[in-house]
């Protein structure tokens, strides 16, 4: 089972991710603010961030691109609710490993975490 | 005895004296009065040669009349005698000289002794008191010329004075009838024609014909330099009017300063230069007239002969008259040369003026204060489909560019009335499509400010308003993808929330009345959630009408 983190703006849905993945044994924390998530990856092994483009102070991509310089190898999934070229082929150039466009099923979303964390294996 | 000498002797001299009239009665030209003078008296006065004489007043010196028996070394010698005799001479007295061997330190006597000249007779030829010329007698012989003699002489040579005066007056008054005559020629043929070639070729070919001479001239001031340039030439090789520049002759400077110069002996006189080309020309006199144009000297003509000539006055003043009424006939063709070019630049200029309007895109009507049209461009004629002829002067309002509401007439009005410049945008339905036309109407004013004419530019712009519409409706598609987006991104992540849980309720939930509440939930969440996905991936809508004004668009 892996460690991940769930930073969203919106607190809901940071919860939601946590009680769905929770579910499927794994530790998951939620996080509104983008320092405090930076803050955890720098003092805990996460295996796994998910990520919403849209947050408060910065985009996903900038909070990816901090996260990755702290664990060059840590797997990510972005969540954004408004999909573009751009943040898509920025995403994927630092290194995320799926892109979602929300509302994301929850049937998605655990196949999509399964599928990152099992690559890595 | 010696009254029967002296009576013979007098005898002698009317037979003489006789003779001599009976032969100058014959001609009445000066020249054939001169020739036959000195072939004949030599024998009649028993002495070896002759010669006359005239005097050319405009230099004050004799020019070689005729001759008789002497070489032509002789002839063309510098000074006819010395100072002193010649001064004699001009005051009416004879001068006689014998034993001219014997005084050999005199140039003068040099010459006469390489010639064998023993003795000589200078009378003065005159004519009403005034000195016309000098006749002489020389002999090669010892001889003393006696009162007697010189007194017969001086009555002989007074009677050739007269005859010289009478042939020279009846020669000027058949001259006078001639030029008269040949004016007329000339003044018809110049003032026929404003060709300046052809005006200067009549002069160079008549005048010379006219006053029976070799050559003629015209060279004329050009008013960009000021200097003078051969515009025609009759009877000169190439090489001679080739001969180089003549600006510093002072005959051309005298000419220039409006004198007639008259130059009998053209090969050595000092106020023609190139004299080596003169004489090889064969060119002995020359006269050079100014070419006036009222108190303007435009130019000098000059008349060459090739035999030596005193140029008489009424041939000097014949000469000035054609050059004055060919430089009237000059300026004139000048004049119409340069009008000429004024209208071909003007031409040029309308036509470079036209071929810009014609090539514009717009199409223009000039028309005048009474909205008559005076002017319209090929654009107009071509949209139009009418000819020019069709439009020129016709009113205003039978050719106007169509209107929406038939009111050109009226911006017409406007502009005459106000001087402003009006501009309208009409939209024209032509074959079912729409079709934008931008009118402006703009005054031309006089200086005193009033408006002479009205242009009316008509541009079709219809091309670019439909580019204009299509920027409008994709800033209006950019701003609803803009706002759909938005708003899709606002409700997803709530939805994905809300979504999620209810998911995850529904696998708490027994089976029963709640799962089914719980599956109407989960099914229109997902109906939402179909539609912000719809709503971030739309590129275009339709506006439908909704209920009243109002309007709703269809997503696509």
């Amino acid at each position: 089972m892996a460690d991940i983190i769930a930073l969203d703006d919106v607190q809901d849905a940071g919860i939601l991710i946590k009680k769905i993945l929770t579910k499927q044994g794994h530790t998951v924390h939620d996080f509104t603010e983008e320092e405090d998530a930076v803050n955890f990856v720098k003092n805990n092994p996460v295996d796994l961030a998910i990520l919403d483009i849209k947050l408060k102070k910065m985009s996903g991509i900038e909070v990816l691109a901090q996260l990755k310089k702290i664990i060059p190898d840590l797997k990510a999934i972005m969540l954004t609710g408004y999909p573009t070229v751009e943040t898509a082929r920025e995403a994927i150039s630092l290194g995320a490993n799926e892109y979602c466009v929300k509302p994301i099923d929850r049937d998605e979303l655990e196949e999509k975490v399964a599928k990152v964390l099992g690559a890595s294996k | 005895m010696a009254n029967q000498t002296v009576l013979n002797k007098e005898q002698q001299y009317l037979k003489v004296f006789q003779e001599v009239t009976k032969l100058i009665s014959m001609v009445l030209d000066p020249q054939q009065v001169m020739d036959l003078v000195v072939s004949r008296l030599p024998e009649l006065l028993d002495v070896d040669a002759a010669t006359i004489r005239l005097l050319d007043s405009s230099t004050n010196t004799f020019v070689l009349g005729a001759a008789h028996g002497l070489s032509d070394e002789y002839l063309s010698r510098s000074a006819i005698d010395t100072h002193d005799s010649m001064q004699m001479i001009m005051n009416g007295q004879p001068v006689a000289k014998t034993a001219l061997q014997k005084n050999q330190l005199e140039q003068i006597t040099a010459e006469a002794v390489r010639e064998g000249i023993k003795g000589v007779l200078s009378l003065p030829i005159i004519f009403q008191g005034h000195i016309i010329g000098v006749m002489r007698l020389l002999t090669r012989e010892e001889r003393v010329f006696n009162s007697q003699e010189i007194s017969f002489s001086m009555a002989l040579a007074e009677q050739i004075g007269m005859a010289l005066s009478n042939g020279r007056l009846f020669k000027e008054m058949e001259n006078q009838v001639d030029f008269l005559t040949g004016l007329r020629e000339i003044s018809k043929v110049v003032n026929s024609t404003l060709n300046l070639d052809e005006i200067l070729k009549t002069i160079v070919d008549m005048l010379p014909r006219i006053m029976g001479m070799k050559a003629c001239t015209i060279r004329l001031l050009q008013p960009e330099t000021n200097e003078l340039e051969l515009v025609a030439a009759s009877g000169l090789s190439a090489e001679y009017l080739k001969r180089g520049r003549i600006k510093k002759e002072n005959s051309i400077f005298k000419a220039l300063k409006g004198e007639a110069v008259a130059i009998f002996d053209a090969e050595s006189d000092p106020r023609v230069v190139y004299h080596d080309v003169i004489r090889r020309e064969g060119i002995k006199s020359i006269l050079a007239v100014p070419i006036k144009v009222g108190r303007e000297i435009i130019g000098v003509l000059r008349l060459l002969t090739t035999d030596y000539h005193c140029f008489s006055n009424s041939e000097v003043t014949f000469a000035t008259t054609v050059a004055e009424e060919g430089g009237n006939a000059i300026e004139n063709a000048r004049t119409y040369q340069k009008i000429n070019l004024l209208f071909n630049q003007i031409e040029e200029n309308e036509r470079f003026l036209q071929n810009i309007l014609d090539s514009l895109w717009t199409q223009l009507v000039v028309m005048d204060t009474r909205k008559h049209v005076v002017m319209v461009n090929k654009r107009f004629l071509e949209q139009q489909g009418l000819d020019e002829n069709e439009v020129l002067g016709q009113t205003y309002h039978f050719c106007t560019i169509p209107m929406a509401d038939q009111g050109a007439g009226c911006l017409a009005d406007k502009v005459l009335t106000s001087g402003e410049r009006v501009t309208s945008i009409d939209t024209l339905t032509h074959d079912g499509k729409e079709q934008w036309l931008e009118r402006s109407l703009s005054p031309i004013v006089d200086d005193a400010g009033n408006v002479e004419f009205v242009i009316e530019a008509v541009r079709d712009i219809t091309a670019s308003r439909q580019l204009e519409e299509e920027k409008l409706a994709r800033v209006k598609l950019e701003g609803v993808l803009e706002m759909a987006g938005t708003a899709a991104h606002e409700l997803n992540t709530p939805l994905f929330a809300a979504l999620g849980t209810a998911q995850l309720m529904w696998d708490d939930l027994q089976q029963g009345e709640m799962r089914e509440d719980m599956d109407l939930i989960i099914r229109n969440l997902q109906t939402i959630s179909s539609l912000t996905r719809k709503m971030t991936t739309m590129t275009g809508f339709e506006s439908k009408d909704y209920v009243g004004e109002t309007k709703i668009i269809e997503l696509r």
